[in-house]
This record gives C-alpha cells, sequence and structure tokens, in this order.
C-alpha cells in the first residue's frame, strides 16, 4: 500500500485535570478515504482531531503529514492541509461579513489577494452560497451558517477535511444538502474525516469506520464489520444501523437470498428485494 | 446577482414592520426588556438594506465627516437646514429606508438635543428679568427673542451634524466602517478589537436572548427578588460562557492558521467619479451658502 497521508502514531493527550483524553492512539489515514469516526460522547474523537490539526499538541507521539514528520516549525503545513469543519457553526465564524469570514483561511495562508478572491468566489459557489457574499453571518440560518463553515475549509484547499459531527442541529433538508456535498468532495478524492453518532449515516456514507472508547481506538475497519461485531457494538454504546437490521432479518426470514450484498439505502434494499421476488 | 439583491431587500422590508411593531410593544409594556431587535441591531439591519450601501464606504465616511465639520464651522442657520434636508434625501429616498424608521431612528438624539438645548435658551433667576418671563412661586423662569433664536440655531446645528452621522451609520455597515479606519492607520489593536466586538455583541445577545428565555419559562422572573436574582445568575454565568466561547473562537482561529494576525478580506467597491463630483459640489454650495448667508 502506498504511503498514508497522515500518519499518527502512539499519541497521549490529556487535559489539564489529568484524566487522559488521547490514551494511545496509532492510525494511518491514506488518500481519499471516507472515514467515520464513531464513539460516545467524551470518547476523545475532537481531541484526536485536535491533535490532528496540530491546535493542540500532544503529550507524546508524533504525527507525520505525507511522510514529514510535524514538528514546530511545520506546524502550518498541516494546518493549511488539514481543515476542521467545527460543530458550532457559530464558535468558528469569525469575521463580520460572509465574504471576509470564507477569506480569513487564505488571508492567514498569505496568498495575494486576487488569489484569496478567486477563492473564496470558488469556495461560494461550489456551496452554493454566492448571494450571501456580503451578509453578516448574524443575519443567516443554521443551516446558511453551516455551509459557511464548510466553504472557509474549502477556500482553503485542504487536503483532508475533517467534520465534528457535522450532522448536529441541522434539519433533514440541510443534512440531505451536507451529504450531497460530501459525495462531491468526494469524487474530488479528498480524505474526509467525519465524526457522528448517526450509525445509519455512519453505514452508508464510509468506506472505514474508527471506533472511539475512551481515549482509545478499539475497532478499525469497514462499517460492516465493525457494526457486525456485537461485542464492539457493546463496548462503545452503539446502535446498529437499521438498513443492517433489515436485511439480516430478511436473510434469516429466507425472504432474500444471503449473498453478502449488503444494502446500505432503501433504494438499493429495494432493488435487492425486487431482484429476489421476481 | 441583481434579483437576489432585490429578493433580499424585499426580506429585509418584510422583515421591518414586525420588528416596529415590537418595539412599540416594548414601550407599552415595560416590563418587557431586551429584545432581539433592540435600537441598535436595527440600525445594523438597516445598513445592510440601504440601497446606497454598493457606494464606496471611504467617500461615504470623508463625506458625512465633512458635511459634519462644515455644518459646526459654518454656524449657520441656512447651512443646517441645508444639511439636514440632504441627508434625509440620502437616506430616505436614495438609499430606501422607510421615512418612519428614519425618523424613530432620529427620536434618540432629538431627545437629548431638546433637553440639552431648552438649558441654553431658558434661564432662571430670582428677579423679573429678561424679555419674557414665567413666575413659579419661588423664582423667574426667563428668556429672550435673541435667546430662543440662539436656541433654534443651536438645534439646526446640532440636528444637521447629527444627520451627516445618521447618514453615514445608515448606509455603511460596521465592518465597512472598520475597514476605512483601518485605511486611516487607526493602531491595528483597535482595529481588531472592533472587529472582535462586533461580531460578538450578537453572539452575546443571542446567548442572552437563550438564557433568558430559559429562566423565564422556569419563572425566573415571577417576582422582583426573583428577577433580581436571576439576573445575576444570568450575568455570572454570562461571564463563564464568555469564557468558553473564547476558548473554542482562539481553537477555530488556530485551526485555519491564525498567527497573531487578524487581517480579513474587504471588499473594494469603486469609487464612483460622478459621486466625488456631486460630493465636492456639495461641499461648495455649502460654504457659499454659509458665506452669502452670512
Amino acid at each position: 500500500m502506498s504511503e498514508p497521508i497522515l500518519k499518527v502514531s502512539e499519541l497521549y493527550y490529556s487535559y489539564g485535570n489529568g484524566n487522559p483524553a488521547l490514551d494511545g492512539v496509532s492510525v494511518n489515514i491514506f488518500k481519499g478515504e471516507k472515514i467515520a469516526v464513531i464513539g460516545s460522547n467524551g470518547s476523545g474523537k475532537s481531541t484526536f482531531f485536535l491533535n490532528a490539526n496540530g491546535v493542540l499538541k500532544a503529550d507524546h507521539g508524533e504525527i507525520s503529514y505525507q511522510g514529514t514528520i510535524i514538528n514546530k516549525k511545520n506546524i502550518n503545513d498541516l494546518r493549511k492541509n488539514i481543515g476542521i469543519v467545527f460543530q458550532d457553526a457559530d464558535n468558528q465564524i469569525i469575521a463580520s461579513t460572509v465574504m471576509a469570514e470564507v477569506g480569513f483561511g487564505p488571508m492567514n495562508l498569505k496568498l495575494p489577494r486576487e488569489e484569496v478572491i478567486s477563492r473564496v468566489d470558488e469556495a461560494l459557489t461550489y456551496m452554493n452560497i454566492l448571494d450571501f457574499k456580503d451578509r453578516p453571518p448574524h443575519y443567516l440560518s443554521g443551516g446558511e451558517k453551516k455551509r459557511v463553515t464548510i466553504a472557509d475549509i474549502i477556500a482553503m484547499k485542504s487536503e483532508v477535511i475533517i467534520f465534528d459531527e457535522p450532522t448536529a442541529a441541522l434539519d433533514p433538508l440541510n443534512a440531505q444538502m451536507l451529504e450531497e456535498v460530501l459525495l462531491k468532495l468526494g469524487e474530488e478524492g479528498k480524505t474526509m474525516l467525519i465524526s457522528t453518532h448517526d450509525v445509519d449515516f455512519a453505514y452508508r456514507w464510509a468506506e472505514r469506520a474508527i471506533v472511539f472508547d475512551r481515549g482509545r481506538i478499539i475497532a478499525d475497519g469497514t462499517p460492516l464489520e465493525i457494526f457486525k461485531n456485537a461485542r464492539i457494538l457493546e463496548q462503545a454504546n452503539l446502535k446498529r444501523p437499521a438498513m443492517l437490521d433489515v436485511y439480516e432479518m430478511l436473510v434469516e426470514n429466507k425472504m432474500i437470498k444471503d449473498e453478502s450484498n449488503y444494502p446500505t439505502t432503501p433504494q438499493a434494499l429495494k432493488v435487492l428485494l425486487q431482484k429476489n421476488i421476481r | 446577482m441583481e434579483k437576489s439583491l432585490d429578493k433580499w431587500i424585499s426580506v429585509v422590508k418584510t422583515g421591518e414592520k414586525p420588528e416596529h411593531e415590537t418595539m412599540h410593544h416594548q414601550k407599552r409594556h415595560h416590563h418587557q426588556i431586551g429584545h432581539k431587535h433592540g435600537e441598535g441591531s436595527a440600525i445594523d439591519f438597516y445598513a445592510y438594506a440601504s440601497k446606497i450601501r454598493q457606494w464606496n464606504p471611504t467617500f461615504k465616511v470623508v463625506f458625512s465627516f465633512t458635511t459634519l465639520l462644515l455644518c459646526i464651522g459654518l454656524n449657520n442657520p441656512f447651512v443646517s437646514l441645508a444639511v439636514i434636508a440632504s441627508m434625509a434625501y440620502l437616506t430616505v429616498l436614495k438609499g430606501g429606508l422607510p421615512l418612519g424608521a428614519y425618523i424613530s431612528v432620529l427620536m434618540i438624539p432629538i431627545t437629548f438635543i431638546l433637553l440639552g438645548t431648552i438649558a441654553i435658551g431658558v434661564d432662571f433667576s430670582s428677579q423679573p428679568i429678561g424679555q419674557f418671563n414665567l413666575f413659579l412661586g419661588f423664582g423667574y423662569l426667563f428668556t429672550s427673542v435673541a435667546k430662543l433664536q440662539e436656541m433654534a440655531f443651536l438645534m439646526l446645528k446640532v440636528f444637521g451634524a447629527i444627520s451627516a452621522m445618521i447618514m453615514m451609520t445608515l448606509s455603511t455597515p460596521s465592518s465597512e466602517i472598520i475597514g476605512v479606519l483601518r485605511k486611516a492607520h487607526v493602531p491595528k489593536l483597535i482595529i481588531e478589537l472592533m472587529n472582535l466586538i462586533y461580531r460578538y455583541i450578537f453572539i452575546l445577545l443571542d446567548v442572552f436572548n437563550n438564557m433568558r428565555n430559559s429562566a423565564d419559562s422556569r419563572q425566573g422572573y415571577s417576582d422582583f427578588k426573583t428577577a433580581c436574582y436571576t439576573f445575576g445568575s444570568v450575568a455570572s454565568n454570562m461571564l463563564v460562557v464568555s469564557l468558553k466561547k473564547a476558548n473554542a473562537y482562539y481553537t477555530a482561529m488556530e485551526a485555519r492558521g491564525y498567527d497573531g494576525d487578524l487581517v480579513f478580506l474587504e471588499e473594494e467597491k469603486k469609487l464612483q467619479v460622478s459621486h466625488l463630483i456631486i460630493g465636492a459640489a456639495f461641499m461648495i454650495f455649502l460654504i457659499l451658502l454659509g458665506i452669502f448667508t452670512h
């Protein structure tokens, strides 16, 4: 296998209170992977993300980006190439117009003004919010703010994009919009890590799932492997995706043949049912 | 783009009405304090909806500031009247702000102007002196035509100066005014603080409203004593939340490569030559008017 884009080895981190938030995390992330990071609240997902982006400095362990070990000098490379879309949009938006907000990252990269403007326009067009350009963030709705925060990261042209619980606090329509954006970004070969509590979403979207529990990675594999493993689900307090349950029930009751072709969406299940009933 | 802008403005226009209703509503019920859209954010709202927002902000700031200086410096009631009329024209007709909204914004300074100038026009004495006097039982309020005239002229002058400043605030969003100050080489620290404060006022208001509503829903404002206690709790809680938020913001800023310099992208709005010519002509007109009616 090729060189991982992001290599994290033996990462330890603890906040002031002494309890380890990360307790020896090692993981290799390859270019173009779509990874769901799952685990209960306080299991270390967000801490891991902030370490991966270089905002928090690990107590032990090292991170290398494209083969280069990150130290104090090249930490800006890490921040430039790994973007985080934070959970609460209001905690991320800093500027007083959408344009200034999306331009904040590129301005910090010290790009020439023309380049910043073209990147801002591109990112706003990408997220379909070009009309909001000179609006202040306090007159935007929750879904619109979320789009602005994603445009923030798109404008930085990060190779790896981390989404911290992006579907939290979004209505179904905006969640749908978000999934479309994720698919589009995936087609462009971006590496994405998404933390989520929505197992159904993780099951249908991700190619790989990493399960966190009390600061450790307790499982790393395809979503199917993980969601079929009852022991891991119990340890991390996870639910099984509905589609997996439905499929197994159908197989159990001999409604469809077991071809190990697991459907992840109702549409895929419909196709499978039609094939079997015919 | 044009169409969406129209839509935005129409949204703003429809949004205005309930805002006014809540404002009147507020006046009737004094115990309902701190509505989401107070007078301050209404001004912010109008600035974004203004049709002359697309004008170059530096021009607008310099224009209104020069007008203010001329209005005070020339000290001439005709100049003041000309300034009042032209600023109202710019804000209401050019900027598309409803007249009612403009007057309601002006009401605040008008109150102060009246209170301030009456003290100049009317004096108090124990003797019946002056052209006109009013016996109050323990002394006399007295005034004269000259004094009243002085008071009226002063009122016009202050009113003109204020309407020049209000023209600027009602047509230029704060972020653009801050951008102009940055170009005027105001210290960077102050500019950064202004940018951050402007952004966080709205977040703070939001947080405060949420806390207040949740306290209200649990009978936190049922009587005066409870209300005082709740107010204190909300205030201390807000401090804690602010500190936490400050941390979260710093994290988010660092994640996007913040390294100590807060630089924002600003939109360049081209200065139109016609504006410059009309602006200069207006200044010359004011000066000539001031000289000829001296």
